[in-house]
């Protein structure tokens, strides 16, 4: 014993010391690895009209469990997302620590109950302030074996009535899994801002004058058809923007007309196209309609605001275009006009498409519209919205949720052709049936399809430079939150990475310690007896081969 | 708790420091020895990466899983620089009788579970994820302490002259299974598809066999010459 403390006591004389203070931040450093990890996207996160809206957190670090077995807070609950009810979904927004919803793999192959279900769901989450951390994950086939084996476990253990032994036993062995989220805590993005563009098409001086000599071309009366670019929905993706397309499309279309010597017509056509829609409360609208700049608001025949044109998910939606007004139209009113226009046209253009109005007082004491074109009617401008949604409160105005593109696309052409036929029919006052956009002017998918990843105002140039081609007297509004009494804010939000550890129970590791001391004991005394198995294997080997035996007095052991 | 299951693994190598304190070694002040051993057994393991990096060429990912046979005794082949390793250790290091050999044997073994468990046992173990293949390492390298107990008296027998001549053959077979182990063992465990639990316990099995056989020609040739 004494020669080993000498020794050892010169090693730590030595450069010893200095070696491990060089080593030991580099093993603490060393961080532990082996996490099955995946991306997943942060819920939504924004405030409107001073309510707040989205999952208010964003960092996790708790036990994973099932919908079935959560209890407390320290839970964080891993489901799919068909199988999360909205009753569930209030508890644990309340009481449990976190939730991350996996996907379905591919929603469009749901049935018809079970998209609808997607979309409740989503609607649901996105009307609440939600305390709790929320991430979505795409479908993967490793987590989908983890949510497998956490709700398993739970059903068997629920089952099987066992004895005590058995249960302790069972909860040594059980696996369990610790969920990771890296997610920062989003802070406010001080630059929030929602983009609005306008631009008119107004015939050019030079053939204005030859046609009434009015000078300027504000004197004409205005058709402004507006649409909003949803930016977000409940993840921090872009959904599917099909009314922009429309609304491009038909700004193609009608610079055509307005640029050919022979169909000029007697109004402006405005457009306007904001990156706010229902979520954010159609603040674009509102700042616009404050502006002193603007396009010059009199004389204003309509306005025409395109809402949901194509449902981007359900297939087999019934073929119905409904026009929401806020007061019922009167007779010989330019709204009633067009109203029957289009009701003819689109049963002259398409077979089973029907239009239908529908008339929904403004609730002044709500803070939030249900339709942009509540906007304009406050402002008394004649306005309506055209929409495959019937009632305001549908969750296909805000799903992320998409099918594919070409059955988007084939749905748009004729929302595009009847929209623009019918306007042109207006504009000219001709028969509905004329059919003017045939031959050059015809309305083809590449009128629409390059439109269709619209993304945002602010993202790149290509929405101003659409509008630059086609209109004049473009400008690009911007809404920025008052300081003191934001209207609207938005959060940074990084997409964070869920890790999820296989953990055991403290208690497994309990067990695990008694084992190992028992056998490390059995070890002990296995080189305790092992001078007495030398003797005797030296016995028998020396009866083997015969010789007299002299009995080693000290008996060193091996091993 | 994940520390505890850090020193749950440590706590399985303690055998090495059982060895070292109950045979003796500790009386007889064997600490540098045993520090030299594990030195010669770095310098080995660096001659032996020298000679794979610039004569043999790896074109098998390793982590594939699949168990390539050719290459496999290519790289034992080169493990025989082990067994010029420990004759190095036994023939520099002084020692007396039986203390040599376990100095040999348990120095070149700690500095193997050091360098080769070490890093593995600090950041995976202590790690949040939890896996068995930690407390599996360990178990192994009890298991590899044994086998390189053996070894070195394989070679120290190998090595002396005065060993019956009718036992040599014996002797220098149980090296080569030694050496071969990594070919036949792990091919067999492939073959058959042992699980990682029942592998552990043949190949503790297969160590004690030979460990036994090979104390069993020790314990004569001990006896013969008086030690």
């Amino acid at each position: 014993m004494f020669n080993e403390a000498v020794n050892l006591a010169d090693i730590f004389r030595g450069g010893l010391p200095y070696c491990l203070l060089l080593t030991l931040p580099i093993l603490i450093i060393c961080s532990p690895g082996h996490a099955s990890e995946f991306q997943v996207m942060s819920m939504i996160k924004f405030d409107v009209n001073g309510e707040y809206l989205g999952s208010r957190s964003s960092a996790i670090s708790l036990e994973a469990k099932s919908l079935y077995t959560w209890s407390t807070g320290r839970h964080c609950v891993l489901a799919r997302l068909l199988d999360i009810s909205i009753n569930d979904l209030n508890k644990i927004r309340q009481k449990a620590g976190g939730l991350i919803i996996m996907l379905p793999q591919d929603v469009q192959s749901l049935s018809n109950e079970l998209k609808d279900q997607v979309l409740m769901m989503e609607q649901h989450m996105l009307t609440q302030s939600i305390p709790i951390p929320v991430h979505f994950a795409p479908f993967n086939r490793e987590l989908d074996l983890i949510i497998n084996d956490i709700t398993s476990t739970a059903i068997d253990n629920e089952i099987r009535n066992k004895t005590a032994l058995v249960q302790l036993l069972l909860s040594v062995n059980a696996n369990g899994y610790h969920v990771t989220v890296d997610g920062q805590n989003n802070l406010a993005n001080k630059n929030s801002k929602l983009p609005v563009i306008q631009g008119e098409s107004f015939p050019n001086q030079f053939v204005l004058q030859h046609i009434d000599s009015t000078g300027e071309g504000n004197g004409l009366p205005l058709i402004l058809i507006t649409a909003n670019l949803k930016t977000f929905g409940v993840i921090n993706d872009y959904p599917l923007n099909a009314d922009s397309a429309v609304l491009m499309a038909l700004i193609e279309m009608f610079s055509k007309l307005h640029t050919t010597m022979g169909t000029i017509p007697k109004y402006r056509l405005g457009f306007l196209l904001s990156d706010s829609g229902l979520l954010l409360n159609f603040q674009g609208s509102k700042k616009w309609l404050e502006m002193d700049d603007n396009i010059a608001l009199q004389n204003v025949e309509f306005v025409l605001c395109l809402d949901t044109i194509t449902q981007s998910l359900i297939n087999n939606q019934p073929n119905v275009l409904y026009m929401h007004v806020s007061k019922p139209p009167k007779e010989k009113t330019s709204i009633s006009n067009y109203f029957k226009l289009l009701k003819s046209v689109a049963g002259h253009y398409s077979d089973n498409l029907t239009v239908e109005g529908v008339h929904k007082k403004i609730n002044l004491a709500d803070s939030k519209l249900s339709w942009e074109h509540e906007r304009f009617c406050m402002k008394r401008y004649p306005a309506f919205t055209l929409s495959s949604a019937k009632s305001p409160g549908s969750p296909f105005r805000t799903t992320m949720f998409k099918n594919n593109e070409s059955y988007i696309v084939e749905k748009l052409i004729t929302s595009v052709k009847i929209l623009a036929e019918s306007l042109a029919c207006y504009m000219y006052k001709i028969d509905p049936f004329s059919d003017i956009f045939k031959g050059h002017a015809v309305i083809t998918e590449d009128n629409i399809r390059p439109y269709l990843g619209l993304k945002s105002i602010l993202q790149n140039n290509d929405i101003r430079d659409g509008f630059e081609k086609y209109l004049k007297n473009v400008k690009i509004f911007y809404d920025k939150p008052d300081e003191r009494e934001p209207d609207f804010m938005f959060y940074n939000s990084i997409d964070a990475k869920l890790s999820i550890y296989r953990v055991k129970p403290a208690i497994f590791d309990l067990f695990l310690t008694i084992a190992i001391s028992s056998y490390l004991s059995a070890v002990y005394f296995v080189i305790q007896f092992f001078p007495r198995f030398y003797v005797l294997i030296s016995t028998s080997t020396n009866s083997f081969i015969g010789r007299s035996i002299r009995t080693s007095p000290t008996a060193l052991k091996r091993k | 708790m994940t520390l505890y299951h850090f020193g749950n693994c440590v706590a399985l190598l303690l055998p090495y420091y059982f060895t070292y304190k109950y045979s003796g070694l500790s009386e007889y002040g064997a600490f540098w020895k045993c520090v030299q051993a594990g030195c010669i057994y770095i310098f080995t393991q660096l001659c032996k990466m020298l000679v794979l990096a610039t004569f043999f060429y790896s074109d098998s990912a390793p982590n594939s899983g699949e168990f390539n046979f050719f290459a496999e005794i290519l790289r034992c082949s080169v493990d025989v620089a082990d067994l010029l390793g420990f004759a190095l250790i036994l023939s520099r290091i002084p020692g007396k009788g039986h203390s040599k050999l376990i100095t040999a044997g348990l120095g070149w073994a700690t500095a193997e579970v050091i360098l080769s468990r070490g890093i593995m046992l600090w950041v995976g173990a202590r790690g949040t994820e939890f896996s068995w293949i930690y407390i599996q390492k360990c178990l192994e390298s009890n298991v590899l302490l044994v086998q390189h107990l053996t070894t070195a008296t394989l070679i120290w027998l190998f090595t002396r002259h005065d060993l019956n001549k009718a036992l040599k053959p014996l002797v220098s077979i149980l090296l080569a299974v030694t050496i071969f182990k990594g070919v036949w063992l792990e091919g067999l465990l492939h073959i058959l598809s042992i699980g990682p639990w029942s592998a552990i316990a043949v190949k503790a099995l297969v160590a004690a066999i030979i460990g036994f056989c090979s104390l069993h020609i020790y314990a004569g040739l001990a006896q013969q010459i008086g030690i």
